[in-house]
């Protein structure tokens, strides 16, 4: 996985807008990027217009001003070559297919081969071995996310967007998620955004956190987190961690985030 | 994986045994009491139909299987235009109020009308009863389709999207699949329609079927026959809805949902400027349908006639205010029958349903009943109702309210359960007692459904009452239609169809206005 021609995408946002049909603002002019191979959390309170910031870059929303380049080409262009895949918070699993044929399902739509032995080898790997071919309903809450990033890796694309992925599911799980599946897109090198409000989880997951600030979204800090991976969820509590945990909130309260919103209980 | 195998045994049973000691209750309730009558000439009972059955094996037979040959003609030729029609509305978003306002209008035309119009077009044989099959399927299965076409959360079509792919894919790989449990649903409630459509134009001159039948025992006064051809009518059309459930079952390894007509979600944000702008373009495009139908089959203008006929025999003809006035007196003996019947049928099932949830083991009995019996053909069975009620007013109000009561009653229980369990736990926390929670917080959720059923019911209690005048009162729209075919009179024919299809179509945008609004409180989600 050299960083060659087909290594990651750096994303470069410029003077990025988005005004609803309302004429609320939902992002304010922003210029981010982000580099090419690294994990990427924006944070902000619910309703900051971060996941909008993210459908965005994937294609999803159309910009009402500014322009955005993956690896020097317009989204629009990425889609088409299925170059990217979006994890979203619910783990829209089509419920008529099995995981198994929710990951085909990927891969076709990405015009990919699909190889069933490099499927199974996908779901062991997120760890649902022996449930290739159950249906969502009977999977748990983690499982189906499991399920959901596995379809979005089974393409391996070089720009990963994750939408609160691990949003819907309970404390305990979410903790043991970040712990299982960062590790399968850190090894391939993608590039990854990473929406989420959980500070800890941002944290943990990422090689830098970008504050905003409550609607319309604007860019308030931009931390980097250089702590060494891998990290377990014990390092939560090592004092360089907390650091950065302390680093993060105290650019949101310093953002308004904090007034009304405590996301510390998250 | 076996760990989860035991989650896809599907729960059956439990029901079963509800259902089948509620038949029982009924043929032994209908025995003794035809024992009772005896001698009254209005019930025949189960024992007697039995014997009139195996005595007429042959002639049952053959009648049955014409009639289940033309409903299963029209079912299909109905549904596929069903998907035709749904497929331009997906295709042309924008066009969508049009088809289903046309589509509206075209399945509240009376059939007692059309029924001899396709007579006259198709000549002797089969096509009226195909084609009427077809006009009482294709729009419970369109509106159903519709909503399931779009019954998908977005992040479905957004992943669609993230790969770069459009609309055909979405089409594909979730908009059909999604919308399967939904036609399923329309296909449970079409297969007992296409039954009665069927049956209703063999009603009018065809020479063999379960319709001509019926007509014979009528005038012959002769009751047996008419309770083994009713018996046998309802055996189908339960038979029909079951089976399509089965199979709905086995696609979908899940019953379809109990549909009750779904809201046109469309009408939710419309102003009132965008709704007579819908209404002009719907009333347009009939017109052009309507000329277009006429000009394209080349039919012979002594027959059929076109809006301007309509409108000059109504308006400026030298015999318009006659033709207005006696429109008038059959319109108001219509209503006379139409609006208590409606409105009974509607209480007697809401307040049923109400009932049953405060006696839950009743509920769990007569339930599975009530879903199968909604699927009766009720009109076919008008020919019992004449003998036992006369053919007096009482007579054709029950059967409109019949006709209206089980499809209210089956949605209203399904509505009465919809209500959100946290609600009344909080309710239970106060230690709130049952008429409490039964009226704050069942009866709101019960609304919708409600409301879904008393739209729906229109069109249907419009039918139920035209037919019992045909066949049994002589008076009112019904009686008129039918007259005025017999002699000849197209002119008033069509006028008189013009006028129960836009009364009654207005009828159901009327009761669908109110749902809207109804819902916009009680259940917002379904206007998404």
């Amino acid at each position: 996985m050299a960083p060659e021609i087909n290594g990651p995408p750096g994303v470069i946002c410029a003077g990025l807008a988005k005004t609803w049909p309302g004429g609320v603002d939902a992002v304010r002019p922003t210029d981010i990027q982000f580099a090419a191979g690294q994990t990427t959390a924006l944070v902000g309170a619910s309703g900051c217009g971060k996941s909008t910031l993210l459908r965005m870059i994937a294609g999803l929303e159309t910009p009402s001003a500014g322009t955005i380049e993956i690896g020097g080409e317009p989204p629009a262009q990425t889609l088409r070559k299925a170059g990217l895949s979006v994890a979203f918070q619910d783990p829209s699993l089509l419920p008529w297919r099995s995981v198994r044929g929710n990951i085909e399902l990927a891969l076709s739509l990405a015009r990919r081969p699909v190889d069933r032995a490099a499927i199974d080898q996908l779901i062991a790997l997120v760890g649902l071995e022996g449930f290739a071919d159950t249906r969502p309903a009977q999977l748990s809450g983690g499982m189906r996310q499991r399920a959901a990033i596995a379809r979005a890796l089974a393409t391996e694309p070089r720009l990963l967007l994750l939408d609160e992925p691990f949003g819907a599911v309970d404390e305990l799980t979410r903790q043991q998620l970040a712990q299982d599946l960062p590790r399968l897109w850190e090894a391939r090198g993608t590039t990854t955004i990473l929406v989420t409000h959980s500070v800890t989880e941002a944290v943990m997951l990422s090689d830098r956190v970008i504050v905003l600030s409550p609607r319309p979204a604007e860019v308030v800090a931009d931390i980097a987190i250089d702590l060494p991976r891998p990290r377990a969820p014990e390092d939560a509590r090592k004092p360089g961690f907390a650091a950065h945990v302390d680093a993060v909130f105290a650019a949101l309260s310093q953002a308004g985030a904090l007034r009304d919103r405590p996301l510390a209980a998250q | 994986m076996s760990a989860v195998a035991g989650y896809a045994a599907p729960a059956t049973g439990g029901s079963g045994r509800g259902t089948a000691i509620g038949l029982l209750l009924v043929v032994l309730g209908w025995e003794l009491a035809a024992r009772a009558l005896v001698g009254a000439f209005v019930l025949a009972a189960p024992s007697q139909v039995l014997a009139w059955l195996i005595e007429n094996r042959g002639l049952m037979g053959r009648a049955l299987a014409e009639t289940l040959g033309n409903a299963a003609a029209g079912f299909v030729l109905g549904n596929l235009a069903a998907l035709a029609l749904a497929g331009i509305a997906l295709a042309f978003p924008a066009s969508q109020r049009i088809v289903t306002g046309v589509a509206l209008v075209v399945f509240c035309l009376p059939l007692v009308a059309t029924g001899p119009i396709l007579r006259v077009i198709f000549g002797p044989g089969d096509g009226p009863q195909i084609v009427l099959a077809a006009l009482a399927v294709y729009y419970t299965t369109l509106i159903p389709l519709l909503v399931g076409m779009r019954a998908a959360p977005a992040t479905w079509f957004d992943l669609i999207a993230s790969y770069g792919r459009g609309r055909v894919s979405a089409l594909i790989h979730v908009r059909l699949m999604a919308s399967l449990p939904y036609l399923f649903a329309g296909l449970q409630i079409a297969a007992p329609a296409a039954f009665l459509g069927a049956m209703v134009g063999e009603f009018t001159g065809a020479e063999r079927g379960m319709g001509v039948l019926t007509i014979r025992a009528m005038r012959a006064l002769d009751v047996e026959m008419t309770w083994a051809l009713a018996t046998v009518a309802t055996a189908v059309a339960v038979a029909a809805y079951l089976a399509v459930g089965a199979i709905a079952r086995r696609v979908l390894q899940d019953a379809p949902p109990i549909i009750l007509a779904p809201p046109r979600a469309e009408g939710a944000e419309a102003g009132i400027g965008r709704l007579l702008l819908s209404l002009a373009g719907v009333a347009v495009a009939i017109l052009v349908l309507w000329w277009g139908a006429i000009a394209v089959f080349d039919l012979n203008p002594f027959f059929a006639k076109g809006p301007q006929d309509v409108a000059r025999a109504l308006i400026w003809a030298p015999n318009a205010a006659m033709a207005r006035a006696s429109l008038g007196a059959a319109l108001g003996e219509t209503a006379v029958f139409l609006l208590p019947g409606y409105l009974a049928g509607l209480a007697a099932g809401a307040g049923l349903a109400i009932l049953f949830v405060l006696a839950p083991a009743v509920a769990g009995t007569a339930m599975p009943l009530a879903i199968a019996l909604r699927s009766v053909p009720i009109v076919t069975t008008a020919p019992l109702i004449v003998l036992l009620l006369g053919r007096g007013a009482l007579g054709t109000i029950v059967l409109v309210a019949v006709m209206v009561f089980f499809p209210t009653l089956v949605a209203c229980i399904h509505g009465l359960k919809q209500a959100p369990g946290q609600v009344i736990d909080v309710f239970d926390s106060y230690a709130a007692g049952r008429l409490q929670r039964l009226i704050r917080v069942r009866i709101p959720a019960m609304l919708p459904a409600f409301f879904a059923a008393a739209r729906m019911g229109v069109p249907a209690s419009v039918l139920a009452v035209t037919v019992v005048e045909w066949l049994a009162t002589g008076a009112g729209l019904g009686s008129m239609m039918a007259i005025s075919a017999s002699v000849s009179d197209y002119n008033l024919l069509w006028s008189a169809v013009a006028l129960t299809a836009a009364l009654s179509a207005l009828g159901y945008a009327g009761v669908g206005l109110i749902e809207v609004r109804i819902l916009r409180i009680y259940a917002p989600e379904q206007l998404t």
